[in-house]
């Protein structure tokens, strides 16, 4: 009969296999091991931790080439565990007094494990989990248990707690789903599960208990439950889901994983726009080549104090850590009197998107501004980072910034932090007049980010939300499109790479036209980026060179879309 | 017998990932190494003692080292910690 479990999902997902529970009981292995001789008991030891060290090294070094940077650590700390010197002369100690090689492993493991377990760290008392596990994976060894055997069946793992050494050695394509017991979203496990993309749901408590080998189960990680024995119908159900799911999936990663380039081979790098760290593994799970820009807005909205220094530094870092060798481009603050926020004080403006916003506050307020100076700057030691600069209209503008960078980078050597020394400082071109005077303000900074959402509104004078007009709103307006073409020219005659954060340069119909106008990267939300990639891949350089003299040719929005539209169809 | 102090300045403190680390390195030296901090002592080639401290961000810690690369193995120490563990 059917069975529904409720807990938490925490990878998303479907998974659907038969159960295999997982016992994490060993006694009875531990009631066969033939004792030896203290001496002997010694030596097992010895060799099992041989065994179990070279194991680690070599799971870390495979995590490592799979890219899987927190599970090699965690192999790595077990690894140290392991060789620890104290455990050593506690297992050492046991032996003496007559104790067998995997009990004297066991009860050792379990002291370490219960001083962490009375730790006010929580991440200090998950740790107590490591030290068992290091423990247990001696006593596997010792007594010949070793690692979960898998079938050739399709499984769904299902445990009150699976130690990491045995879910690293999870095969990826064989296990569909876990269902945990316990309720932890940070185990190592968890991670090793999020890190695969195995759907997960913890939590479920002793109702795991009920589980048996051979039951069929739906593990379900969006809605964070459980379904046992299914109906015929609820079956097909999730089966229909569970194949569309892993249809998109595949058809998104065979897409992330090309190149964004013409047939000719001219290359455009793609990065996410995103709002908080936890974007990336979306941005990454669509071939994001770093992010163009990082909103830094949600740090600061929804609360009575801004965000200090550390908040914001572990926010930045978070981003630039996941972003890898690529870029990640953080826009320093930019919020108005349309999102008033009491620690801000805007006065009650007429018109908040021509007044008191973005660097005009940052500039007004150098105390918030170096705050955010600093913590970007030192995100800069942990990976390559940029700041930008949104709504300028003037080199005075960027000039009065860099010395906020310059005094913020002081006051971060004099209280002996470490931060990057080489960040580039880039401008949003979201007003006329950046646009306008592109050719002097590149000389100012070191790159171009175009937002076009601001710049369509601030060009032709139309507030997109406002229904009676909004059906004049249109990147494709002949003004929008010779001011983004001269931008990218004035970057590129002064050496400075120019690329795009609005909504237009998800727009696949503006693909083509981007690229041909020579844009060094674009950046959107993470979604877009596929159906963008795909079309730059079915133009040659001649055709999009040929659509864009076309288009600047034209006079009328419309026009110039229904030609693009035509173009795309080829 | 050579003493030193330093700050943890590295986000995660010595947990796990900086704790290997820093074990992995004090392994490299024949000399006894020994953490302080708050009253309490660790040996630095011990990753069970050294994580049973919970040193956090912005401790503060003793490192005293005895043996014949006392003064390298402090130094190395001390740039692991200083460089942040190299987080990252």
């Amino acid at each position: 009969m059917e069975e529904i479990l409720r807990g938490t999902g925490v990878v998303p997902g479907i998974g659907i296999a038969t159960v295999k529970v997982l016992s994490n009981d060993l006694t009875n292995d531990l009631k066969q091991y033939e004792a030896g001789t203290p001496a002997q008991e010694a030596s097992r030891l010895a060799e099992a931790i041989q065994v179990a060290s070279a194991e680690l090294v070599q799971m870390k070094a495979a995590a490592q080439t799979n890219g899987q940077q927190k599970q090699a650590d965690i192999m790595d700390a077990h690894y140290t565990m392991i060789n620890d010197p104290e455990l050593a002369a506690a297992m050492a100690a046991k032996i003496e007094q007559g104790i067998v090689a995997p009990q004297a492993a066991l009860a050792s493991a379990d002291e370490f494990a219960a001083l962490f377990d009375a730790m006010p760290d929580p991440y200090l008392r998950e740790r107590a989990a490591d030290v068992r596990d290091v423990g247990r994976r001696l006593v596997r060894l010792l007594v010949g248990a070793g690692q979960i055997q898998y079938g050739v069946e399709a499984v769904v793992l299902c445990a009150q707690e699976i130690e990491p050494s045995l879910a690293a050695g999870m095969p990826e394509d064989q296990v569909r789903g876990i269902i945990l017991g316990q309720g932890s979203t940070t185990s190592h496990t968890i991670i090793i599960a999020k890190s695969r993309a195995i759907p997960a749901v913890t939590g479920l408590g002793d109702a795991v208990t009920r589980i048996v080998d051979g039951m069929l189960a739906v593990v379900d990680g969006h809605a964070g439950q459980v379904i046992l024995n299914p109906t015929p119908e609820h079956l097909a159900d999730y089966q229909e889901k569970a194949a569309a799911e892993a249809a998109r999936m595949r058809q998104d990663s065979e897409v992330a994983a090309l190149a964004a380039v013409t047939k000719n081979g001219t290359k455009v790098q793609l990065a996410a726009n995103i709002s908080s760290p936890a974007d990336m593994t979306a941005a990454r799970a669509q071939g994001a080549e770093g992010v163009g820009l990082f909103r830094s807005e949600f740090l600061f909205l929804g609360r009575d104090v801004p965000p200090n220094e550390e908040e914001q530094f572990a926010a930045y870092k978070a981003a630039a850590e996941q972003c890898g060798q690529h870029l990640c481009v953080i826009r320093t603050m930019d919020i108005g009197g349309d999102k008033p926020l009491s620690y801000l004080t805007i006065s009650k403006e007429e018109n908040p998107f021509l007044g008191c916003r973005a660097i005009r506050i940052s500039l007004k307020r150098p105390e918030l501004f170096i705050t955010q100076l600093k913590a970007i700057l030192r995100a800069g030691a942990y990976g390559s980072v940029a700041i930008m600069l949104p709504m300028i209209i003037s080199a005075a503008e960027i000039i009065a910034a860099r010395q906020y960078v310059e005094q913020a980078k002081t006051e971060l050597t004099q209280e002996g932090k470490v931060f990057g020394a080489s960040v580039p400082i880039g401008i949003m071109i979201e007003t006329p007049a950046a646009a306008i005077t592109a050719r002097e303000l590149a000389g100012e900074c070191d790159f171009f980010s175009i937002g076009t959402n601001d710049l369509v509104q601030y060009t032709l004078a139309v507030d997109r939300g406002n229904s009676a007009v909004s059906s004049l709103y249109s990147h494709f307006h002949p003004a929008v499109l010779r001011l983004i073409d001269g931008v990218v020219k004035a970057g590129h005659e002064h050496k400075i790479w120019v690329g795009m954060c609005g909504e237009m340069a998800g727009d696949p119909l503006a693909a083509p036209l981007l690229v041909a106008m020579g844009f060094d990267e674009l950046s959107m939300s993470a979604p877009a980026i596929p159906r963008v990639k795909e079309v730059i891949r079915r133009f040659s350089d001649e055709q999009i060179r040929q659509v864009l003299v076309e288009a600047l040719a034209l006079n009328d929005a419309d026009d110039i879309r229904s030609l693009l539209r035509d173009f795309g169809q080829n | 017998m050579t003493k030193i102090e330093v700050v943890l300045t590295n986000e995660a403190g010595l947990h796990a990932r900086p704790a290997a680390q820093f074990v992995q390195k004090a392994a490299g030296f024949s000399s006894k190494v020994t953490i302080h901090s708050g009253g309490k002592t660790a040996d630095a080639k011990s990753i069970l003692a050294i994580m049973g401290l919970g040193l956090g961000k912005g401790s503060k810690i003793e490192l005293i080292a005895d043996g014949p690369d006392e003064g390298e193995c402090l130094a190395a120490l001390r740039a692991l910690v200083e460089g942040n563990f190299s987080e990252g």
